[in-house]
């Protein structure tokens, strides 16, 4: 099964070629980040169509700003995540029907503040589980995102049940210890 | 439609010291509350065409290099006639399975190849489809497993054109498992901004 070796180059060095106007490590990174962006967007926007349209904004201008990036000011998720959410930000502001009237009773959505929150946490998700090993990967996307019980990962990967159980252990640690950094003890 | 929530014991089981399973509960529930990533549609399969901030090489050199290309186009144009009709990207069909269209897509045709399996579990997939329309507004085609008729596992999003289509995709399932945990495979047409989901072709 493929595992991330160690030779892949990290963000922070794909983001220096991009820097350097490497075309090649820029779609890397924009397959790496593409999906958490893309539900960012569609999370902020509402709308699929213009969510695309904010996700080639947003990667178009991590080209452009790639150097400005200064590495020891932190991993390239965040700076990443700035970049896009100003790019979805724009696409927001450009929408031309009139604003919705506000209720007059409280609302039970979150507020902002929330939804900022949610917004990165997700984004910060899909970007780790894309560093996950691909064996494991799979088999939390079936468990988690398809509704596939153990048994059922089991036969659909033809690999014992016990691997499966195995797998999902070591994604979940593994995916706890990229995330614990960045989001802290929740 | 989501899919439902698994039981963080089911997955994990209960054996482990406190702190482990403590960690594993924060990424079971951080899965849970991000839920599914969404696919990318065909439109976003690929890297927005980076703009050139500025040429790295120098007039007479860009001259040289061009003429270089010129001539690595050409020789891999002749060794192209010689291979003859052999799939310059390796794929080698180990079987090919008919699809048809349903509904107002009757007429649509397809056929799909499944490549032999790779050493990490991975089938290459090749389908050449003719007869469905190309959709505007974002819409896209989605080929999937079905089991009694409803759609599984995702194998792909792709465009289509007039004049057919040819697409690869590449799915990490087991596939010598058909018929028993799959019975066979449909074409979801998917168009977010009419809110139609609509199963356009099957086997």
């Amino acid at each position: 099964m493929p595992q991330v070796s160690a030779i892949q180059p990290t963000d922070e060095e794909l983001l220096a070629r991009v820097a350097d106007g490497d075309r090649d490590a820029f779609g890397d990174l924009y397959q790496r980040y593409a999906r958490a962006v893309l539900g960012l967007a569609i999370r902020r926007l509402g709308d699929r169509g213009r969510a695309e349209d904010a996700v080639q904004e947003a990667f178009a201008s991590v080209w452009r700003a790639a150097r400005s990036y200064k590495r020891e000011r932190g991993p390239v998720a965040p700076w990443l995540y700035a970049v896009a959410r100003n790019a979805i930000a724009d696409r927001g502001r450009a929408r031309t029907e009139p604003p919705a009237e506000l209720a007059d009773s409280p609302s039970d959505e979150p507020g902002p503040p929330e939804q900022a929150e949610q917004s990165w946490v997700a984004y910060r998700v899909h970007r780790a589980m894309e560093e996950l090993p691909e064996s494991e990967r799979t088999v939390l996307e079936l468990a988690y995102w398809s509704g596939l019980s153990q048994s059922e990962i089991s036969d659909y990967l033809a690999i014992p049940l016990g691997t499966v159980k195995t797998r999902t252990r070591s994604g979940l640690r593994r995916l706890s210890e990229a995330l614990e950094e960045e989001l802290g003890e929740s | 439609m989501s899919p439902r929530t698994p039981d963080f014991f089911d997955l994990v089981g209960d054996e482990g010291t406190p702190d482990e399973l403590a960690q594993l509960r924060r990424a079971h529930d951080l899965l849970v509350a991000a839920g599914p990533p969404p696919e990318l549609s065909p439109r976003l399969a690929e890297a927005p065409r980076a703009q050139s901030r500025s040429s790295v090489l120098p007039r007479r050199r860009r001259s040289a290099a061009f003429l270089l290309a010129a001539a690595v186009v050409a020789s891999a144009f002749g060794i192209g006639l010689l291979i003859g009709n052999r799939d310059s990207s390796g794929f080698t069909q180990s079987r090919a399975i008919p699809m048809h269209g349903v509904g107002e897509l009757a007429s649509a045709r397809a056929t799909l190849g499944v490549g032999e399996q790779d050493s990490a579990g991975n089938y290459p997939l090749k389908m050449t489809v003719r007869g469905l329309p190309p959709l505007a507004n974002g819409g896209w085609y989605e080929l999937l497993l079905s089991k009694g008729g409803k759609p599984t596992l995702t194998c792909g999003s792709f465009a289509s054109a007039k004049q057919g289509v040819t697409v690869r995709m590449s799915v990490p399932y087991d596939l010598s498992k058909f018929p028993t945990l799959f019975d066979g495979w449909v074409v979801v047409q998917r168009e977010p901004t009419q809110h139609r989901n609509r199963l356009v072709m099957t086997t």
